[in-house]
């Protein structure tokens, strides 16, 4: 039977004010820190243990969440499994190429990128090659970006070993070249020649590949108290104006960059967040594909929070999280002492205010969230 | 024939009626008389044929077992007993007993009177066949026959489902129906112990499936009530009698309590009869939370919830029914239905015609029923997802599955998961073809306690995973298996022991001293031949001249006794021995000793 605060939470969740259009929460067999689009119907997710064999899972999406307003009846509102793979190492970067049946993957443990083909035939991923990107570097692994017109992945776990590599041919096509050995937090692919880089020291740059290394970037930011890390999402291009730097600090610092001038932030505020994060390598922070300003932030806690930046200004501000999305917390079925983690979240690509998290106790919720504001 | 064969005539495949045929130690068994309710004619019922193309069924099956009430897994069963012909018995758990007349009726009734379909079972027939029916309860072991033993187990899924483990001898199948890993409300999850059969026969249908958690699905359901009702409209829940209706009411109670709520909620008087006719029923088979819930409280004696009249319907204002039949299609919930059709702010939560879209609707005398109200369908229907059933296989430690219901093409991934995962073997057969399973039965063997001891006293412990090599004799007397020291054996017997020598000789031409060479040709059969064994009479390793014999008549001679003398305690084990003779042209002896 349920507890005090999970039947109050879902009272609460049935008022229209701060409450949600639809809310489905599902328990996958492990939990995944990856969640990675196929079109707008289905999720790639894997698991991350190191000791035991792990799944990658195409989940297709309830088709009540697919259709634009429910037009037909469903009374379907499960994930059903269209494919998937086992993998004897944990995944922890997972990467569809566009528009092929092949996804790329990194983890632990080694430093290696695997190239994996989706069946046509059958319900099976398999793993169709594995190469070594470079020495073993501890327990980094290689971040992974994919560009679409020419398959290629774009991998490194330093900046030193940054390369761009060919999937067919598997030859690199492009290297940074440097000796610098920042550790990368996250990579991301603009357009077919432009690709963003955060380092895990809150150094932003961007690079265009028709060139030798000469990235556009800001310094990193002055070391702040250690432990400090950051990770960084470039809003798409043609998503409205504003910053389209978003990067975020385990210490709550969330800062707003202009492309044009990495050297001075827009602005940059404080999140209310439980620091220091109990986990630096699950923070997350994206825009939102549908929304004009809003971005979603997650790795402090069980919460995913979602804020309007539209009047952010200045330095040092505290703000409010337009919704949090507490489902992780209130449905935790484990009971055990730590609380759960949302290990990542993504936006729904076409539905404005879907979005899906997945949490270190294996859950894994959609919810669409109500705008509280009063409509104009 | 230690062999298990399975057969699907329906499901396998193919998801709409269940029937599966299962041959085991000569023993057959029939899984299930489901009727497709996607086909109006034959093609709804399982193909018999396969069975046998001639000859009784009766003579063939040793008996029928229905898993539950659901028409999909016993729709067709008067057909199979009165209309095919089958008199021997059918085995199903109290509440399905009681359950499954009632909707084989009411879906005669439809077929018959409202579709005019002709070759259909009568009413009689139903009844006869439900005579032939021996009920069972949980976890009781009911012996079909001397050989034949079958029990069952609760399933969850729906009130009275059950699994059932069907046995010969040491050889069983367990067949799990439709289930339920996760409890509800008023039916708990499916259990079975570690009964290790050969074979699990588990539907796949929502394998590749990860279930939208409950609390979601009940928000939902709340969700949308509380709108229709906040604006006036009324909600119309066609249900089935049993079981769910109970659960959804609780739900309905709680959350008008918390929300404070006075629209009246109703229950359709058929309703009532029905569940307080199967109130005893119902009580045994949930679980025990609920039992002390409906000890403490009557069923219906909700707060809010109280007993439909026709009248009502037509009362202005929100309100909720809850109304039989679930599928819409006669009957009070359908009365209702046509009543509140026409007005955009009701809504309804229901079945086919409806699902399908249709907005149009043809009622009796043609006149035609435009749906204007809002009309959801809600599931809460319980089939165990891909954790579920790797639970219960789980549990069950079977050597071996097979999943029915499932696309070949699509369980590719569940297939290996389960084979890797639980290291068991899975079939995934279509309709109409056998799966053959080998089994290995075990023979259970006496040991004698000299011999036992005998090889405990060799020092080594008895480890449980790891198999040895233990020697002796095996003596067959009267269906009695004994396994005893070949002494004892040839002394029951009135035997003599008898040593077999082969001897052969090989030339190697060699520069070499004897002693090496001897040295030589040991380590190299000994790497060749690890259980030759080592214990070389010192007395063979003499160089020294000797006569030679004739080939294989006995051993090269040796100034001393070459033959390996037996060692005390032991008899003489058999297995190769490594002689050695010297004679001038280096002939190297092996001997085999039986």
């Amino acid at each position: 039977m349920r507890t005090e605060a999970q039947e109050s939470w879902l009272a609460w969740s049935q008022r229209l004010g701060g409450g949600y259009q639809d809310f489905h929460a599902f328990d996958l067999s492990a939990p995944t820190r990856v969640l990675e689009w196929i079109g707008d119907k289905g999720v790639f997710i894997a698991g991350y243990e190191s000791l035991k064999k792990n799944e990658i899972l195409h989940l297709m999406l309830p088709p009540r969440l697919s259709v634009k307003e429910n037009q037909g009846l469903f009374p379907e509102r499960d994930f059903k499994v269209s494919h998937g793979g086992f993998s004897d190492r944990a995944i922890l970067e997972l990467k569809h190429v566009p528009d092929t049946r092949l996804l790329v993957t990194s983890g632990l443990p080694g430093c290696y990128l695997r190239l994996w083909h989706i069946t046509e035939d059958s319900d099976v991923i398999k793993a169709v090659s594995t190469i070594s990107v470079q020495e073993k570097a501890g327990d980094l692994w290689p971040r992974l970006a994919v560009f679409s017109m020419v398959p290629r992945v774009l991998h490194g776990v330093q900046l030193s070993s940054l390369q761009v590599v060919d999937l067919e041919s598997w030859k690199t096509t492009y290297s940074s070249g440097v000796t610098d050995s920042e550790e990368l937090s996250n990579l991301q692919v603009l357009d077919g020649d432009t690709f963003a880089f955060c380092c895990t020291s809150g150094r932003l740059g961007l690079v265009d590949t028709r060139q030798p290394w000469a990235p556009l970037e800001n310094p990193s930011p002055s070391p702040g108290s250690g432990g400090q890390r950051w990770c960084a999402e470039v809003k798409d291009r043609g998503q409205g104006p504003g910053p389209c730097f978003s990067s975020l600090c385990t210490d709550g610092q969330l800062c707003l960059l202009d492309a044009r001038d990495l050297f001075h932030p827009v602005s940059s505020v404080q999140c209310p967040v439980t620091t220091p994060s109990p986990d630096p390598e699950l923070l997350r922070v994206t825009w939102a594909p549908g929304l004009d300003n809003c971005l979603a932030v997650s790795g402090f806690d069980g919460t995913v929070q979602v804020y309007d930046v539209t009047s952010w200004e200045g330095m040092g501000s505290q703000v409010k999280p337009l919704f949090t999305h507490r489902g992780h917390i209130f449905l935790d079925e484990s009971k055990g002492d730590t609380a759960p983690l949302v290990t990542t979240h993504t936006w729904h690509p076409c539905k404005p205010r879907t979005l899906l998290s997945s949490a270190s106790d294996a859950s894994l919720h959609v919810w669409d969230w109500v705008d509280p504001r009063p409509s104009c | 024939m230690p062999e298990i064969r399975v057969t699907p005539l329906g499901a396998g495949q193919d998801v709409g009626r269940s029937c599966i045929l299962v041959s085991i130690a000569g023993k057959n068994v029939m899984l299930d008389c489901g009727m497709h309710m996607g086909f109006n004619d034959d093609r709804r019922f399982p193909d018999f044929s396969y069975i046998t193309q001639n000859g009784r069924l009766t003579d063939f099956l040793d008996c029928v077992i229905i898993s539950h009430f659901h028409l999909d897994h016993c729709g067709a069963l008067p057909y199979f007993s009165e209309m095919v012909g089958y008199d021997g018995p059918i085995y199903m758990t109290h509440p399905t007993q009681a359950i499954c007349p009632i909707l084989l009726e009411d879906y005669r009734k439809i077929a018959v009177d409202k579709k005019g379909e002709a070759n259909f079972f009568t009413s009689q027939m139903i009844k006869d066949c439900m005579k032939k029916v021996v009920a069972v309860h949980l976890h009781q072991t009911v012996q079909v026959d001397d050989e034949l033993e079958i029990k069952a187990y609760y399933a969850g899924h729906v009130l009275g489902a059950a699994m059932f483990q069907i046995k010969v001898g040491s050889e069983s199948v367990v067949y799990t129906g439709d289930y339920n890993m996760t409890p509800d409300r008023h039916l708990g999850a499916a259990w079975i112990d570690k009964c290790r059969p050969n074979l699990l026969i588990t539907e796949s249908t929502y394998a590749t499936t990860i279930r939208d958690s409950k609390r979601c699905r009940e928000r939902d359901f709340l969700k949308k009530v509380h709108e229709t009702v906040e604006r006036g409209g009324k909600v119309l829940i066609p249900v089935f009698a049993l079981g769910r209706a109970q659960e959804l009411c609780i739900l309905l109670e709680t959350f008008w309590e918390r929300m404070n709520l006075k629209v009246p909620i109703y229950f359709s008087t058929g309703l009532t009869e029905k569940a307080n006719h199967y109130y005893k029923l119902f009580i045994t088979w949930t679980n025990q939370k609920i039992r002390k819930t409906f000890v403490q409280r009557n069923m219906f004696e909700f707060k809010h919830i109280k007993a439909f009249d026709r009248a009502f319907a037509d009362n202005p204002g929100p309100m909720v029914v809850f109304a039989t039949p679930g599928m819409l299609h006669a009957g009070q919930s359908l009365q209702i239905f046509r009543k509140w059709a026409g007005n955009e702010k009701n809504m309804g939560t229901v079945g086919h015609k409806i699902l399908s879209g249709q907005r149009k609707l043809e009622m009796e005398g043609r006149q035609v029923l435009e749906v204007k109200m809002q009309v959801e369908y809600m599931s809460f229907s319980a089939h165990a997802d891909a954790k579920g059933i790797m639970q219960l296989v789980g549990q069950a430690e079977p050597e071996s599955v097979l999943l029915v219901h499932g696309e070949a093409k699509k369980m590719g991934f569940l297939r290996q998961k389960i084979e890797q995962e639980l290291r068991v073997s899975c079939y995934m057969p279509a309709n109409g073809e056998t799966v053959t399973l080998p089994t290995s039965p075990s023979i259970p063997v006496g040991i004698s306690l000299g011999l036992l001891k005998r090889e405990m006293a060799q020092g080594l412990l008895p480890e449980a995973k790891k198999p040895r090599l233990l020697h002796g004799t095996l003596i067959m007397k009267d269906s009695n298996f004994r396994l005893v020291s070949s002494e004892q054996a040839l002394k029951e017997l009135g035997l003599a022991e008898h040593q077999l020598r082969f001897t052969c000789r090989v030339h190697l031409q060699d520069t070499r001293k004897e002693q090496e060479m001897a040295l030589r040709v040991y380590s190299h059969l000994k790497r060749l031949l690890p259980t030759l064994r080592t214990q070389v009479p010192r007395c063979c390793w003499c160089p020294g001249p000797t006569r030679m014999r004739n080939w294989g008549a006995s051993l090269p001679h040796c100034s001393r006794r070459v033959s390996p003398r037996p060692l005390s305690g032991h008899t003489t084990h058999p297995g190769l021995w490594l002689c050695l003779a010297t004679v001038p042209t280096r002939t190297w002896a092996l001997t085999s000793a039986l």
